[in-house]
């Protein structure tokens, strides 16, 4: 090196220094924008912008307990939450005993993504709970490009979803905007794993009230 | 021995860089997991570890792209080593702690069943790396990089 031209060498290299931290800040900008909260962003049906937008069962009921599930669909231990707790939290929304509030969160990859647009798409047709249950009766692999948007389209049919909306809904990613803003709402509210259940607002004991029917319930009647 | 030392700094180099490169990249894949993978240290505020868990990989990559072309040496060791001993501090508090989480390093992150969590490694590693930016910071002059260094060997102006 030392026997080149200095100036020919210092430029060069100063080029490349300028054009490698310049790439980085161009990619970095939008990104940073796009975590930011689209307030514009389409919702679905039963959404609350106020309670992260999450998806609201009983928003009406005051004096029962409020339980908050943040999850993704592609999260095999949300998986099992779902077979042990699933049957139950939904009889709790059927007989009005409780608010509850579903955090599609999509930090496993694009499949979680497509999965949580899904979602929101059954929201509208009325059918969520029953969509949620048949994405975990039929989760893949994380990412083995299964949950393609044609697939979600089909599975709609599951939980007895048969519209044309529904699936140019999921085709189309109407909800994407949404899935962005719940996963940062996921993110302020400091949630390090799926599935995270919130009680009124605190997490239930992760040792020992996630993965016990007895003491889930408990924990719920507890408030 | 004068005449080993751009071999053992490009070798450094590429070590570092490459990690940093990678992990860099690997976070960059999953922004929301990295985000998480910062809170899970518990350490900062929450809107300032999401607002690093996004910073951190663009920061990884420019640092790793510059130290394996070997331009701007000097400055690029000492930020890598400053994100080496900013790594260890996170993760010797989460092991002394108690806090059963996934380092992120290299992508994933958030917390793990308790038991699970195997620190040590993690901090061998880091030191390691960290030593090498040392290296660097000391002896910038290496093989095939676009620094230019007076024949000395000794200065840079990176």
């Amino acid at each position: 090196m030392a026997n080149q031209k200095p100036g020919k060498d210092n430029f060069t290299r100063n080029l490349v220094i300028a054009v490698v931290v310049g790439v980085v800040l161009i990619m970095l900008v939008p990104t940073l924008l796009s975590k930011q909260t689209n307030t514009s962003a389409k919702i679905p049906a039963s959404v609350s912008a106020e309670r992260g937008y999450g998806i609201v069962f009983n928003d009406e009921l005051k004096g029962v307990p409020l339980i908050e599930i943040y999850e993704d669909f592609q999260c095999p231990v949300c998986a099992q939450f779902e077979k042990l707790q699933g049957d139950y939290i939904e009889s709790l929304i059927s007989a009005k005993k409780a608010t509850v509030v579903y955090h599609t969160l999509s930090f496993l990859g694009p499949e979680s993504i497509n999965a949580a647009n899904a979602a929101a798409c059954s929201a509208d047709e009325g059918k969520f709970l029953g969509y949620h249950r048949a994405l975990y009766a039929n989760q893949p692999a994380e990412n083995t490009g299964v949950w393609s948007n044609d697939v979600l389209g089909i599975l709609g049919q599951a939980a007895g979803i048969t519209s044309k909306s529904f699936t140019s809904c999921v085709n189309n990613m109407n909800y994407k905007g949404w899935v962005s803003n719940a996963a940062a709402a996921g993110a302020k509210a400091n949630v390090n794993s799926t599935p995270t259940v919130f009680i009124n607002g605190k997490e239930i004991d992760r040792k020992t009230e996630y993965f016990n029917a007895d003491k889930f319930k408990a924990a719920v009647e507890r408030g | 021995m004068k005449k080993f030392l751009p071999w053992i700094g490009l070798l450094s180099r590429l070590i570092l860089g490459g990690v940093l490169l990678a992990a860099g990249l690997l976070k960059y894949q999953h922004l929301d997991k990295s985000q998480m993978a910062v809170r899970a240290y518990e350490m900062l505020p929450i809107a300032l570890a999401n607002f690093l868990g996004i910073i951190l990989p663009f920061l990884e990559i420019a640092v790793g792209v510059l130290l394996v072309i070997g331009a701007a040496v000097r400055i690029s060791a000492i930020v890598g080593g400053v994100l080496m001993g900013a790594f260890m501090i996170g993760i010797a508090q989460a092991w002394a702690r108690g806090l059963s989480i996934d380092c992120g390093c290299f992508g994933g992150g958030g917390q793990v069943e308790p038991g699970t969590a195997n620190y040590l490694p993690e901090l061998l590693r880091d030191g390691g790396l960290a030593l090498l930016a040392i290296y660097l910071f000391r002896y910038p002059q290496s093989k095939f990089g676009l620094d230019r260094h007076k024949t000395d060997g000794d200065q840079s102006n990176g």
